[in-house]
């Protein structure tokens, strides 16, 4: 909407596709996000059922949750690439519109956080999982970006 | 990529007529989607039918190519050859030879318009700096992040929006400057 609201921004076209793109696959990875936290919650409940140990039900279960720990991993870096692309509009939107750019990377910000939370969750105990590293990195790349635009003297 | 990828079509096509196995090579490899595209998802023809009308139109290509009056519409000639073949594969199900218009639904028709503005801006791609292709199919078609594409091409993560965003205003330019 920053890019598109802005006629007089030679590259408005060309941040708008890149949000189009971004938006399309923030909603499939939504979907896809949520068949996987689906099939592992019902690996959990299964588990929770079954009696004593059973290495092939474990095994199943902490395959359902590493495929629900996927999703949450690309919308924590989808949210860091919102983020950006809002840094790359706020200098050259018009004016009326910075807010906005530096609303969209706040809210890129939280989602990123609450994927990377859900990457967390879902990769259990495994603190040293690159995944999480990852995860936690876009995280830290998008709040990073959100206070920067947010800093009153912009 | 081969000497021949960046000739523009007129050039490949003296270059096929001219004996130059290579030139034949990328025309193959140039509109070999284009045609497997045509028959698959304009006239929904099966796979096997799909590979019948492949096979066809390039024998038909190759045995033809002398006729074509302009050598720069050969992609025209192209999807002309290989709609008509799509019509004879229909035929020869058991049905009259029907109109194009009458083959295929108001969704194929669509889906057949696709394939037509993917090749166009597939053709106004080639045209554009190898670091401007390489960085749209990286995010358009790869649905790269920026931080892979940054950290890949070794550019800094800050400048990928805006470097993205150049090269569509570039390929939008060349897609406007078609004749």
């Amino acid at each position: 909407m920053v890019a598109r609201c802005s006629a007089g921004w030679e590259s408005a076209p060309g941040v708008s596709a890149q949000a189009s793109a971004i938006s399309d696959r923030a909603v499939a990875l939504a979907q896809t996000d949520g068949r996987a936290w689906d099939a592992a919650l019902l690996a959990l409940r299964d588990a929770e059922a079954g009696a004593g140990a059973d290495a092939r039900r474990d095994f199943a279960l902490e395959r359902k949750l590493e495929a629900a720990a996927a999703a949450p991993l690309e919308i924590a870096s989808l949210g860091a690439d919102v983020a950006a692309l809002a840094a790359a509009a706020i200098d050259n939107c018009e004016a009326t519109y910075r807010a906005d750019a530096s609303a969209a990377a706040s809210l890129a910000a939280g989602g990123s956080a609450a994927a990377a939370h859900l990457v967390r969750v879902n990769l259990g105990m495994r603190t040293d999982d690159p995944r999480l590293a990852h995860a936690l990195a876009s995280e830290q790349a998008a709040r990073e970006v959100a206070e920067r635009l947010g800093e009153p003297t912009r | 990529m081969t000497r021949h990828s960046s000739l523009p079509d007129a050039e490949l096509v003296r270059a096929c007529r001219a004996g130059d196995a290579e030139a034949w090579n990328e025309l193959v490899e140039r509109y070999s989607r284009y045609v497997y595209a045509i028959a698959v998802r304009g006239f929904r023809l099966s796979d096997d039918d799909a590979e019948d009308v492949f096979q066809d139109v390039f024998t038909k290509i190759y045995l033809r190519l002398d006729t074509l009056r302009d050598d720069s519409a050969l992609r025209p000639w192209i999807a002309q050859l290989t709609r008509r073949r799509c019509l004879d594969a229909i035929s020869s199900k058991g049905r009259e030879t029907p109109a194009e218009e009458e083959a295929l639904t108001g969704e194929e028709s669509a889906d057949l318009a696709d394939v037509e503005e993917a090749f166009e801006v597939r053709e106004a791609l080639s045209g554009l700096s190898e670091n401007c292709q390489d960085i749209l199919d990286r995010f358009f078609a790869q649905d790269q992040s920026y931080r892979t594409i940054a950290e890949e091409l070794e550019i800094p993560s800050g400048t990928i929006a805006s470097r993205i965003a150049r090269c569509l205003g570039r390929l939008k330019d060349a897609l406007e400057s078609k004749p």
